[in-house]
């Protein structure tokens, strides 16, 4: 066998070592003659134990969170050069331009400053109205004693207190978690998820919502759109005002220094945002594995996630009381088609079968 | 002061402050080790509170199961006067082996299986079964961590200093991972 060779099983299709002799999933003998394949990327998946998903996941979400606040900081800065070579003395801002302009420094830290206030902002008063605008009414023990039951179990499971309960009435399959703080938690599910999964696959699913409020991926995904929208908003503002004043300072007479640096300035406002978006999606879609990894984590049972993911691929039925707004919030992204792997940049959720991969490599412990 | 007195100041300053985190690490994983244990217990009691309530409304039907019926009662009540946890563990693990037979057998009752009473009954005992199952393993997951602390360089020196000693895991009975025989002839 070849370093790099993955054999995956025939009845769970969990990929486990070229020379493994029976699944570690399932535990189903392997056919040793068989030919064994490539592994993704080349690479061996043995390893991927849960802890070690959660690890890796951390560590990309901190790269990219970094990246983000880096653009956001680049855009202030730009700007803050920019507003020196127009308004403060020219010549001196744009001799400066290849060491460091005051105003720049300013204008970046003033574009952090603004993120982190109006963050503190958003975490004090953002969870209340998503319930409202879902449509989900919250139900008691004795109306779903299931629900509440698998509820309750995925709670201790995490070492959290037991979020509120609310259904959505609809027959969609989709579940969602809210709440800036795991104290004041609550979950969601629809109607048509209660109908038709299983109490394991329930379970898998709570798990999901429970490991979103135990990993805090609310304020997370709160913390990153409000960074994206502050980058929006800012380059927006450039772009507005490149295109108002540009008839008037046409006319002056400036050095080419400057005239490079206002392209740099509209060319980074037309890409910021884009990029700002791209890098919030990819934020959605680590935090996304990771609340799947953790989910088997709580429940230590991969299978039922997995084919709870499997009947929620089948029945690709849109929800509707979903938006833009709380679409991250969902366990399978509510309005995009399931497999599409074209817009996978642009997506909130990575593609289920992905996520179906991902789990089959996870080891139980 | 010198460059070499600030040197110093700031090393010295670093190690103070990470004492305070370890020993502050400590004293929260500790305090979550105990919290978790009693996550357990309150599931135990919740058990104990609902298997007279489903043997009082199985017994008309499985007049037959007496034996095992007993033996659930039985068990109950020894786990219930257990005191140290120690023995509580052992008198759950032949609790959860009696409760585990009842179950296997209730199935052979599709009248009882069709009472909504003891349809609610079972969901709730299951729940708490699995209850009972998930704080464990909460409890499992925070010995492991505290034992973690208290084992590993340098907070060993922090616990050694302050007495925080590795918790004990709640381990499953023999009879309880044993795998049931069937004899399917």
């Amino acid at each position: 066998m070849a370093l790099g060779e993955q054999r995956s099983c025939p009845a769970c299709g969990a990929a486990n070592r070229g020379d493994a002799s029976s699944c570690r999933l399932c535990a189903a003998a392997f056919d040793t003659s068989a030919p064994t394949t490539a592994g993704e990327h080349g690479k061996v998946l043995y390893r991927t134990d849960f802890l070690a998903a959660a690890r890796a996941n951390q560590a990309s979400t901190r790269r990219l969170v970094a990246l983000l606040v880096l653009i956001g900081t680049a855009l202030g800065y730009l700007c803050g050069w920019a507003f020196q070579a127009t308004y403060g003395a020219a010549a001196n801002a744009t001799q400066s331009v290849w060491f460091v302009s005051s105003w720049g420094l300013w204008g970046g830290s003033a574009l952090l400053a603004v993120s982190v206030l109006w963050t503190v902002i958003a975490f004090s008063n953002g969870d209340r109205i998503v319930m409202r605008m879902t449509g989900a009414h919250e139900v008691s023990a004795d109306e779903e004693p299931q629900l509440h039951n698998v509820v309750e179990e995925m709670a201790l499971a995490a070492g959290l207190p037991k979020p509120r309960v609310f259904v959505i009435e609809t027959p969609a399959l989709n579940a969602f978690a809210t709440g800036m703080r795991p104290q004041r938690a609550a979950i969601g599910v629809t109607r048509g998820l209660i109908e038709q999964l299983n109490r394991d696959e329930l379970q898998g699913v709570i798990g999901h919502e429970m490991s979103h409020i135990a990993n805090w991926d609310i304020r997370y995904a709160t913390a990153v759109s409000v960074m994206v929208g502050l980058i929006a908003l800012v380059s927006d503002g450039v772009l507005r005002s490149m295109y108002l004043g540009g008839g008037r300072r046409r006319g002056n007479n400036r050095d080419g220094g400057a005239a490079i640096l206002m392209v740099l300035v509209v060319v980074f406002a037309i890409i910021a945002p884009l990029a700002a978006w791209l890098v919030q999606m990819a934020v959605s879609r680590q935090r996304e594995f990771m609340a799947d990894a953790t989910s088997v984590k709580l429940t230590r049972n991969p299978l039922g996630l997995i084919s709870a993911l499997q009947k929620l691929a089948q029945t690709a039925e849109p929800f509707k009381g979903a938006n833009r707004a709380t679409q991250h919030l969902f366990i399978v992204n509510p309005f995009r088609n399931f497999s599409e792997h074209a817009s996978a940049l642009m997506a909130t959720h990575p593609p289920l079968d992905r996520r179906i991969q991902r789990l089959r490599n996870l080891g139980t412990l | 002061m010198g460059v070499f007195g600030w040197i110093v100041l700031a090393l010295v300053v670093f190690v103070v402050i990470s004492m305070i985190a370890m020993y502050n690490r400590l004293v929260s994983l500790r305090n979550q080790v105990q919290n978790a244990w009693r996550q357990i217990d309150v599931q135990l009691k919740r058990r104990h509170d609902l298997i007279p309530n489903l043997v009082e409304v199985v017994k008309d039907y499985m007049s037959y199961e007496q034996e095992t019926l007993q033996k659930v009662i039985q068990a109950r009540n020894s786990a219930v006067q257990a005191s140290t946890p120690q023995d509580a563990i052992a008198a759950e693990g032949i609790l959860s082996g009696a409760m585990g037979k009842l179950f296997a057998l209730m199935e052979n009752y599709p009248d009882l299986k069709a009472n909504q009473n003891v349809a609610r009954l079972m969901e709730e005992l299951s729940a708490t079964e699995n209850k009972i199952a998930f704080s464990r393993q909460f409890y499992n997951d925070s010995v492991m961590a505290i034992n973690n602390a208290v084992q590993s360089f340098p907070s060993n020196l922090m616990a050694n200093m302050f007495n925080f000693q590795p918790a004990t895991y709640f381990e499953v009975a023999e009879a309880d991972t044993a795998v049931p025989s069937v004899n399917l002839r």
